[in-house]
C-alpha cells in the first residue's frame, strides 16, 4: 500500500483562517473595486475641471473682447463726433471761402469797371483840342462801350437841330442834322433823359431804333446827345459798367467838348489868373 | 514765382492804359508798351518777352503782320501771342490763329478775361 504523502489535514489552514482569508479577499477586492471607481471618478473630475477651466478661459477672453469692443465703440463714437465737428467746421470754412471768393470777384469786377471809368474820364479831359476830344470820345464809344455805329450830336446855335460832329460806321448820307422837335434823339435832347433799351440785343439795333441815346449835359444845359445805333456783333447786352459809362460820358464828354470848343474860340489862349479872381472871395 | 515780361502793342493810349491796369493785377508781371507793330518789333529785338498782347488795327504795321514777323523770330517764335481787337468775326479770328496767335479777345475787354488768358498762357496758378 502506497504511502499517503499528502500533508495531513493538520497542515491545512484552519477553518477560521480560511474564512478570514476569504473575508479579507472579499474586502480587498471590494477595496480595489472602490479604488478603481475612485480613480475613474477622479479622472472624470479632472476632465471636468479641465473642461471648466477651458470654458472659463473662453468666457474670460469673451469678456475681455467685449470690453475691447466697448472701448472701440466708444472710440468710434468719439471719432464720429470729431468727424461731424470737423465736417461742420469745414462747411463753415467753405462757406466763408466761397463768400470771400464771390466778394473777391465782385471787387475785381468793380476794380475793372472803375478802371474803365477812370481811363475814359482821363482820356476825355487830357486834351483841349476839339478834334482830339472828339477822337477820344469816339475811341471810348468804340473800344470801351463796343459801339460800331454811332453819332455824336451837338445842339445847333439856333437850338432847333442836332448837328452831327462825329460819327462812326454810318453811311455818308445818314448823319444829317436831326430836328430837335422830332424823333428819339430830339426827345432825349429836350428831356435830358437817356433812352436805353437794356432788354434788346444792341448788336441788332438800327438807325431807326437805336438801343441807346443819352444826353450830353453840363449842369442843367443839354448841349447834345450821343446815339448808339448798333454795337459790335460780340456785344449783345449792355452791362452795368456801360450804364455808368453813359452817365460819365453824358457829363464829362459834354464838359470836355465845350471847354475844348471855348479854348479853340479863344485862339488857344489859356485864361489868366484873373479869370478865377473872384472865386477865392 | 519767377518774374514774367509782357509786351503790349496797341496804338490807342486809352486801351493801353486799360490793358496795363488789368495786367497790373498779375503779380510779378512786368509790362512794356509799344505804339504799333514797328515799335513792337523794335522792343522785341532788344529784349526777350514771355507773352505778347497785340491789337490788330494799327497804323504803320498792323497786328497780323506783327504776328507773322514774331513767328519767324528765333527768340520769340514760341512766345504766346494774345490778340485784342474789335474784330469779332470768325474769319478774323481764324486768320489770326492761323498766323500763330494763341488767344483772341474781342473789345470791349473784360479785365478778368484778359488776366485769366494771360495767366493760362504763362501757366501761372
Amino acid at each position: 500500500m502506497a504511502e499517503d504523502r499528502r500533508p495531513s489535514r493538520s497542515d491545512a489552514p484552519g477553518h477560521d483562517l480560511s474564512q478570514e482569508r476569504d473575508q479579507f479577499l472579499r474586502t480587498f477586492s471590494k477595496g480595489a473595486q472602490l479604488t478603481r471607481e475612485f480613480v475613474e471618478e477622479y479622472e472624470s473630475l479632472q476632465r471636468q475641471l479641465q473642461s471648466l477651466q477651458a470654458e472659463n478661459g473662453r468666457l474670460r477672453a469673451a469678456v475681455e473682447a467685449d470690453d475691447a469692443i466697448r472701448d472701440l465703440l466708444k472710440k468710434i463714437e468719439a471719432l464720429e463726433s470729431e468727424k461731424r465737428e470737423l465736417l461742420s467746421h469745414y462747411r463753415r470754412v467753405e462757406e466763408v471761402t466761397s463768400d470771400f471768393n464771390a466778394r473777391f470777384h465782385e471787387m475785381e469786377d468793380d476794380f475793372a469797371n472803375l478802371a474803365n471809368l477812370f481811363v475814359a474820364s482821363s482820356s476825355l479831359h487830357s486834351s483841349l483840342s476839339p478834334r482830339a476830344v472828339t477822337r477820344r470820345l469816339k475811341e471810348v464809344l468804340e473800344q470801351l462801350v463796343g459801339a460800331e455805329q454811332f453819332g455824336v450830336y451837338l445842339v445847333a446855335r439856333d437850338g432847333r437841330a442836332l448837328d452831327p460832329i462825329a460819327t462812326s460806321g454810318l453811311p455818308p448820307d445818314v448823319p444829317a442834322p436831326e430836328h430837335l422837335a422830332h424823333g428819339l434823339l430830339g426827345e432825349v435832347a429836350r428831356s435830358g433823359v437817356a433812352r436805353i433799351d437794356d432788354e434788346a440785343d444792341p448788336s441788332l439795333g438800327s438807325i431807326e431804333k437805336p438801343p441807346a441815346v443819352f444826353p450830353l449835359q453840363i449842369d442843367d444845359n443839354i448841349v447834345g446827345v450821343v446815339a448808339i445805333f448798333r454795337s459790335f456783333a460780340q456785344k449783345t447786352k449792355f452791362s452795368t459798367v456801360d450804364f455808368e459809362l453813359f452817365k460819365l460820358l453824358g457829363q464829362h464828354a459834354a464838359a470836355a467838348l465845350m471847354s475844348s470848343g471855348l479854348f479853340a474860340q479863344a485862339e488857344r489862349k489859356l485864361p489868366g489868373s484873373e479869370a478865377f479872381g473872384d472865386l477865392g472871395r | 514765382m519767377a518774374d514774367f515780361t509782357c509786351l503790349v502793342v496797341e496804338d490807342s493810349p486809352m486801351m493801353r492804359q486799360l490793358i496795363v491796369f488789368a495786367l497790373g493785377r498779375i503779380k510779378d508781371l512786368h509790362v512794356t508798351e509799344a505804339d504799333d507793330g514797328v515799335d513792337g518789333l523794335r522792343k522785341l529785338a532788344s529784349a526777350r518777352y514771355d507773352i505778347i498782347l497785340t491789337d490788330i488795327n494799327m497804323p504803320i504795321m498792323d497786328g497780323l503782320k506783327l504776328i507773322q514777323r514774331v513767328r519767324t523770330d528765333p527768340v520769340h517764335k514760341e512766345t504766346p501771342i494774345v490778340v485784342i481787337t474789335t474784330e469779332g468775326g470768325s474769319a478774323d479770328r481764324d486768320r489770326a490763329i492761323r498766323l500763330g496767335a494763341n488767344a483772341y479777345i474781342t473789345k470791349p475787354i473784360q479785365a478778368p478775361k484778359v488776366i485769366a488768358t494771360v495767366k493760362e498762357l504763362l501757366k501761372i496758378g
